[in-house]
C-alpha cells in the first residue's frame, strides 16, 4: 500500500494535502490502496474530510505531543507508523512542515526520499519522478533506489487538489503513537504572524506586472485597479522601477524578485529575457500586449494581443461581476 | 563555541545549462563556480554567533577538487579553520549521500551549532541538514531567520508559509538550517584573503564509496507544452472570454 | 568601519595576462635571485579571473614559451592550433575568398583560444607561486604624494545609490607599493588617471575599435575546429574601419565577433546593429544554422600603435599591456605582447626595489627593455598603418600592404587622431533636409534566433551589478539636454552595445538621460567615443561586471 501523509495545523486541513493523495493515486494507478495518515492531538474533523477521498483508510495518528508541531515527535510517531505499515511508498506534500521532518524521518529509517516532485512516469515498470533542478532550469527524471518504503514529497500545485478521486466514505481509524523511548528536544511557541513591512511577491499568489506598455505613471491607476479586481499584488518590470513609478522591491526579473504565483498578468510587458526568467515558473500566465510578436506570448498560456487601455477596463468589468 | 558551516559549491546563478552528451548531467567543463547563496548566509551567522560568544568557525564542504574554491572563500571571510571531504563523486551526489559523508568526516570534532543553507541552488533537495542532523544524533530546526543562544540552548524564530513565524528552544549541539536573508553579508578584506592561505584545510577521504540513492536518468531544458491560446475579439468579448477560461480551465480564479 | 591598508614591494593593477604575467615574472625573478622575498599584490575588480577577458582569441605562444616553458605540460588552456587561415571580402549577400592569405592574417604556429580560460589558467600558477591575488576589488583612484605613485586605493563597498548605506559600509582599503605596475586594460580607468595627473601622454591620441563577441554552439561537423576566418567589407563601409573574426574552437563551439573602429563618422552608427547585419549575413547565417548562442560580450580594443603608447614610467610607477596600447593592430594580436610587456615591467619593478630607487629615472629601464624586445620589433614597422586606415579602408589596405614591404620604413610618421573628434554631426552626415526623417540607419528587427536585441545581449554577457548602488558613468548631462541631440543625435544611445544610455521622457515635454548602469558590461566605449568627451567610467563595486566564462 501507499501512504499519505496529510497536514494540518490548529484543526485546518492543508489542502495540498489532497495534492499529496491525487499524486499518490496517480503512483499507484491502481495497483495498490492508498491510505491517509494525519497527526495531531484533535483531529476527527480534519481526518472526516479525509475519508471522503477514494482510499482504503485513514489513520488518526494522536498523541498529546503531536498537538502542536515538532520535528521530533512527528519523526518519532511516523517512524513508528511506516515500520508497522510497511508502504511501498510515503507520500506527503512539499511544505515548509515536510522539509522540516521527512528527511530526518528517511534517514532515520534509511531510506532514499525524493523531493520537489512535479511529474510521475513510468519505465520498464519502475517509478520515474520528474522534480526541478539548477533553479528550474533543468527538469530531472529520477529513480529511487534502495528497499521500500521510498518517501516522495510532491511540488505544492504540481498536482491538482480537485483530480484527487473521491470514494464512498473510508474507514477512519486511531491509531495511537506511543513516542516510546523518543526523545523530544524541541520546544515549540505558538506561531504568529509578522506584518511584513516590505512586499513579498513570492508569496503572492497572483500578480499583475506592468510594463513599459503602461506609458506614463498616471495610469498606473488602472494597472492597480486591475490588480485589485485579481486580488494580486502589483508587480513591474524594471523599466518602470527604474523610473521610480514602483519601488523597487514590486520588479520582477533577473535584478529583482523570481516568482511562482498560480497566476501572473503581464500587461503591457514585451518579454525580455531578464523579465521572463523572474516568472516564467508562474502556473498560468495571461500575456495583454499590442504586440503580438511579442517574446511574452511565447510563455503565456492565455494571450490577447491588443490595447491594454481598452482590455484592462473591459477585464476589470468582467471580473467584477459575479 | 564550535560552530561547524556546510557550505556548497553550486554553478553560478546566471549560468546557463548544457548538458553532456548523454544528458545524464551538465556539462561541468564550462561551469563557472560560487558559493551557495543560503549558505553564505549560514556562515554569516556563524562568524556572528562566534563574535559575540566566542569559539571558533569550521567551515566544512563535501566534494571534488575544486570545491576548495569557496572554502578559501569562506575562510577569507572569517572561518578559522576548514574540513573537506574530497571525493569527485561528491560533484553530482544528492543530499542524502553528501550528509552522510560529512557525518564522518565531522564525527569526532564535537560541535556545539551546525549551520548550513536551506537548499543548495543546483540539485535543490532541501535534505542535506536535516539528514545531517540525524547522522550527527542532533535536534534541528529549518528555514531559520534568527538565531539566539540562550542559557547554552538555542531559541530561534523559524519561517513558515504565508508569512507566519515560530520561535522554537532547544538544547545543544543542533542543527539549523538558515534562510537568506537573515542577515549582511559581510566582504573579505584584503587581510582576511591573504590569512585564508594560512589557515589549516584538512581534506578527508571518505572511507566508504558515496552512494546516492537517486538516480538521475535525465536531465533535459523544461520543455514549452504550452500552447499559446490567443484570445481574440473586440475587449468586452476577449475579456469575458479570458476570465471564463481562467475560471473553467486554468482555475486560478 | 576602519579603512585597511596594505603595503607591498609591488602592487599589480589588473589580473589580465600583463597584469598576471608580470606577478609569475616576479615570483620567478624571485626565486632565481633568492634575497629577502618580494611582497606581491595583484587586485583585479572581476569576482574572479578571466571574469572580464573577452578576445577573439588567437594566441602567439612566442611569449608564454618564454614566461612557461613547459606550459602544455602545465595545462595550459590552448584550445587547438590553427589549422587553416581564409580571408574573405563580404559583399552584403556575397562573399569573395582571397587567394592568397594577406602575412598579417597568417597564423600558422598560433593557437585559438578562450581569453577567459587562459587568464583563469594563468591565475592558477600565480597562485600556486604564492601571490596574493585579491579579486573582486575595484580601483577607485591612484594614490599620489606630489607626482610619485605610492598605490591605489580600492572602491568603497557597501554604498546604496544616493550615496546612503546598505547595510555596514566599508571604505576601500589604501594598497601602498614602491612600485605600482598599472595593467589595468584597455582605456583603464586608473591608468586614465594616471596619464592625465601626471600629462604621460604619447606623442600621439590614443586610438580604439570595440570588440562585439558571441559564442555559440554548432552541429561539431560544421567547421573544423583550428579554422580561422577573417572578414573585411559587410556590414562596414568604406569609410569604417573594422572586420569580423570567426574562429572554431573544438566541440562545435564558434567564436564570432565584429571588430568597428571608434573613428566611424556617422553619428548613428550602432556596432551592435552591425554586428546583428553581419550574423544575417547568407555566409555567417549558414555557419550559425542551427546553433545556439552560449554568450555574449564586448570591449573596446587599442588600435592606435606604437606611437600611440602613453610615457611608460613614472615614479613607482609603470604602464603594461592593453593599458600601454601595446596591441598590433594588424595582425589582430595583444596578448603575447601584454604579457611581453608585463615580464619586461616585472624586471624593471624587480630591480627598482632591489637597488631602493623606484624613480622615474630606474624605472626608464623598463622604456629601453621595450623598444629592444619583440614588442617594437613588432609594433614599431606597423606604427603607421592604422592611422592610414583614417583615409577609408582601401587606402588603408594599400598602406598596410606597403608598410609590410618596406618594413615600416617611411618619411614621416602619420599623424593619428582621437576617434571620437572624427564623428561628424547630423547636419553634417545627414544633411540638413534629411535631418528630420532620421530612423536607425542600420536597424534590424531581432529575430531571437540569430540575432537579438541589447537588452537579450546584456543577459547572455552574465552581467550583475548591484542596482543600489551610485551610477559609475559620470556624465555632465547638461550636454546630454541641451546640443547633443540636435547635433549628434545621442549616439551614446547607439554606440553602446548594453542599452547602459536611454533618452526618455522628462515628463515636461523633453528628454533626460537614463542611465541603465547595471547593463554595463565594462566595455568602456562610451568613455572612449562621446564626441564631447563628458562621460567618464569609474570602476562599481569590485566583483561585478559581466561573466565572461569561456570568452
Amino acid at each position: 500500500m501507499m501512504l499519505v501523509v496529510a497536514e494540518q495545523k490548529a484543526g485546518r486541513l492543508n489542502r495540498a494535502s489532497w495534492e499529496a493523495i491525487a499524486a499518490a493515486q496517480q503512483l499507484s494507478a491502481g495497483s495498490v490502496p492508498v491510505s491517509v495518515a494525519v497527526l495531531g492531538s484533535d483531529v476527527a474533523a480534519v481526518a472526516a474530510e479525509l475519508s471522503a477521498a477514494d482510499v482504503s483508510g485513514v489513520w488518526i495518528v494522536s498523541h498529546p505531543q503531536l498537538a502542536s508541531y515538532t520535528p521530533d515527535a512527528f519523526v518519532a510517531a511516523l517512524a513508528e507508523l511506516v515500520t508497522a505499515l510497511a508502504p511501498t511508498h510515503v507520500c506527503l506534500p512539499h511544505t515548509y512542515q515536510t522539509r522540516d521532518f521527512a528527511p530526518v524521518l528517511a534517514a532515520r529509517l534509511d531510506r532514499v526520499l525524493i523531493t520537489d516532485v512535479t511529474g510521475l512516469s513510468r519505465r520498464d515498470g519502475v517509478p520515474v519522478f520528474t522534480r526541478p533542478m539548477f533553479q528550474g532550469k533543468l527538469v530531472a527524471e529520477v529513480v529511487a533506489e534502495g528497499p521500500a518504503p521510498h518517501f516522495v514529497s510532491f511540488q505544492i500545485g504540481a498536482f491538482r487538489a480537485d483530480s484527487a478521486t473521491r470514494g464512498s466514505g473510508a474507514p477512519v481509524t486511531a491509531r495511537p503513537a506511543s513516542l516510546q523511548g523518543a526523545t523530544l528536544r524541541q520546544t515549540a511557541e505558538a506561531p504568529f504572524q509578522e506584518s511584513k513591512a516590505a512586499v513579498d511577491l513570492s508569496q503572492a499568489e497572483r500578480i499583475v506586472a506592468v510594463g513599459r506598455g503602461i506609458k506614463a505613471q498616471e495610469h498606473l491607476a488602472l494597472a492597480q485597479q486591475l490588480a485589485a479586481a485579481f486580488n494580486a499584488e502589483l508587480a513591474a518590470s524594471r523599466p518602470i522601477c527604474d523610473n521610480g513609478w514602483l519601488p523597487m522591491e514590486r520588479q520582477i526579473g533577473s535584478s529583482g524578485q523570481t516568482v511562482a504565483p498560480k497566476l501572473y498578468v503581464a500587461v503591457g510587458i514585451s518579454g525580455a529575457i531578464q523579465h521572463l526568467v523572474g516568472m516564467k515558473g508562474a502556473r498560468t500566465i495571461v500575456a495583454i500586449n499590442k504586440d503580438a510578436e511579442a517574446p511574452i506570448f511565447e510563455v503565456a498560456d492565455y494571450g490577447i494581443a491588443g490595447d491594454l487601455f481598452e482590455i484592462a477596463p473591459a477585464l476589470i468589468a468582467e471580473l467584477g461581476k459575479a | 563555541m564550535k560552530i561547524a558551516v556546510c557550505i556548497k559549491q553550486v554553478p553560478t546563478r546566471g549560468w546557463q545549462p548544457r548538458l553532456n552528451d548523454d544528458r545524464s548531467w551538465v556539462r561541468d567543463a564550462d561551469i563557472s563556480y560560487e558559493m551557495n547563496e543560503p549558505d553564505a548566509y549560514a556562515l554569516e551567522e556563524a562568524l556572528r554567533l562566534k563574535e559575540k560568544h566566542g569559539g571558533e568557525v569550521v567551515v566544512v564542504s563535501a566534494g571534488p577538487a575544486r570545491v576548495q574554491q569557496v572554502i578559501r572563500e569562506a575562510l577569507a571571510r572569517g572561518a578559522d579553520r576548514a574540513i573537506h571531504a574530497q571525493d569527485d563523486a561528491l560533484g553530482r551526489a544528492d543530499a542524502a549521500a553528501a550528509a552522510a559523508t560529512v557525518a564522518e568526516a565531522v564525527r569526532n570534532e564535537q560541535f556545539d551549532v551546525v549551520l548550513t543553507g536551506l537548499q543548495s541552488d543546483d540539485q535543490g533537495h532541501a535534505q542535506f541538514g536535516p539528514v545531517l542532523a540525524e547522522r550527527l544524533g542532533m535536534p534541528h530546526s529549518t528555514i531559520i531567520m534568527e538565531v539566539q543562544v540562550v542559557d547554552g540552548a538555542l531559541r530561534v524564530k523559524r519561517e513558515l508559509e504565508g508569512g507566519w513565524f515560530q520561535y522554537l528552544a532547544m538544547p545543544l549541539p543542533a542543527l539549523l538550517t538558515i534562510q537568506s536573508g537573515i542577515n549582511q553579508l559581510r566582504y573579505a578584506t584584503l587581510k582576511g584573503i591573504m590569512a585564508a592561505k594560512k589557515k589549516e584545510l584538512r581534506v578527508v577521504t571518505p572511507s566508504a564509496p558515496v552512494a546516492s540513492r537517486q538516480r538521475v536518468l535525465s536531465l533535459s531544458l523544461p520543455l514549452k507544452a504550452k500552447q499559446t491560446v490567443m484570445i481574440t475579439g473586440a475587449p468586452a468579448d476577449a475579456a469575458r472570454e479570458l476570465v471564463r477560461r481562467l475560471r473553467e480551465e486554468a482555475r486560478v480564479l | 568601519m576602519e579603512r585597511e591598508t596594505l603595503d607591498v614591494d609591488i602592487l599589480v593593477v589588473g589580473a589580465g595576462p600583463a597584469g598576471l604575467s608580470a606577478a609569475l615574472r616576479l615570483t620567478q625573478l624571485q626565486a632565481a635571485q633568492g634575497g629577502a622575498p618580494l611582497s606581491i599584490a595583484v587586485v583585479d575588480k572581476a569576482r574572479e579571473p578571466g571574469a572580464h577577458s573577452l578576445s577573439g582569441a588567437l594566441l602567439d605562444p612566442s611569449t608564454l614559451a618564454d614566461l612557461v616553458p613547459d606550459f602544455m605540460a602545465k595545462g595550459a588552456p590552448l584550445a587547438c592550433p590553427v589549422t587553416n587561415d581564409n580571408v574573405y571580402v563580404l559583399g552584403p549577400q556575397k562573399k569573395f575568398r582571397l587567394p592568397i592569405t594577406p602575412p598579417p592574417f597568417a597564423n600558422h604556429g598560433n593557437y585559438v583560444i578562450s581569453l577567459s580560460h587562459f587568464v583563469k589558467w594563468l591565475a592558477g600558477q600565480v597562485e600556486a607561486a604564492g601571490v596574493d591575488l585579491f579579486m573582486g576589488f575595484a580601483g577607485q583612484s591612484v594614490l599620489y604624494e606630489g607626482t610619485r605613485v605610492v598605490g591605489i586605493r580600492t572602491s568603497d563597498r557597501g554604498v546604496g545609490k544616493h550615496g546612503t548605506s546598505r547595510g555596514a559600509v566599508e571604505p576601500g582599503a589604501d594598497i601602498r607599493a614602491k612600485v605600482t605596475i598599472f595593467a589595468d586594460g584597455v582605456r583603464g580607468h586608473l591608468t586614465k588617471d594616471l596619464l592625465r595627473t601626471l600629462q604621460m601622454g604619447g606623442s600621439q591620441p590614443a586610438q580604439f575599435a570595440i570588440g562585439l563577441k558571441e559564442l555559440w554552439d554548432v552541429p561539431a561537423d560544421r567547421l573544423a575546429p583550428g579554422t580561422v576566418i577573417h572578414t573585411l567589407g559587410y556590414p562596414l563601409r568604406q569609410e569604417e574601419f573594422g572586420g569580423s573574426w570567426i574562429y572554431a574552437l573544438p566541440g562545435g563551439r564558434l567564436s564570432i565577433g565584429l571588430v568597428v573602429g571608434l573613428d566611424y563618422k556617422d553619428p548613428l552608427l550602432d556596432p551592435h546593429t552591425a554586428f546583428q547585419r553581419f550574423k544575417l549575413h547568407p555566409f555567417v547565417a549558414g555557419l550559425l544554422d542551427g546553433g545556439q548562442l552560449v554568450r555574449f560580450g564586448a570591449k573596446a580594443l587599442p588600435e592606435g600603435g606604437w606611437n600611440t603608447q602613453p610615457a611608460l614610467a613614472a615614479d613607482g610607477a609603470l604602464i603594461t599591456g592593453d593599458a600601454a596600447n601595446f596591441v598590433n593592430s594588424m595582425r589582430l594580436k595583444g596578448i603575447h605582447l601584454a604579457m611581453r610587456s608585463g615580464m619586461l615591467a616585472a624586471d624593471t619593478a624587480c630591480a627598482a626595489v632591489r637597488a631602493g630607487d623606484t624613480s622615474v629615472t630606474q624605472l626608464g629601464a623598463y622604456k629601453a627593455a621595450v623598444d629592444a624586445s619583440a614588442i617594437k620589433r613588432e609594433l614599431y614597422p606597423v606604427r603607421n598603418v592604422h592611422q592610414a586606415f583614417g583615409a577609408g579602408i582601401v587606402i588603408g589596405a594599400a598602406f598596410a600592404g606597403l608598410a609590410m614591404a618596406t618594413g615600416g620604413r617611411w618619411p614621416e610618421d602619420l599623424q593619428g587622431h582621437a576617434g571620437h573628434t572624427r564623428m561628424k554631426t547630423l547636419s553634417d552626415y545627414y544633411g540638413l533636409e534629411e535631418r528630420d526623417r532620421l530612423v536607425g540607419s542600420n536597424a534590424v528587427t531581432p529575430d531571437r534566433v540569430l540575432t537579438f536585441d541589447k537588452a537579450t545581449s546584456v543577459h547572455y554577457a552574465g552581467v550583475h551589478h548591484e542596482e543600489n548602488q551610485p551610477p559609475h558613468l559620470l556624465v555632465q548631462t547638461d550636454v546630454c539636454h541641451s546640443v547633443c541631440g540636435p547635433e549628434f543625435g545621442h549616439p551614446c544611445v547607439k554606440f553602446c552595445p548594453a542599452n547602459v544610455y536611454e533618452m526618455v521622457d522628462n515628463g515636461a515635454g523633453g528628454r533626460r538621460l537614463q542611465l541603465n548602469a547595471s547593463n554595463c558590461v565594462h566595455c568602456k566605449t562610451c568613455d572612449i567615443m562621446d564626441p564631447y568627451g563628458v562621460i567618464t567610467w569609474v570602476a562599481p563595486e569590485g566583483g561585478e561586471g559581466p561573466h565572461y566564462d569561456g570568452m
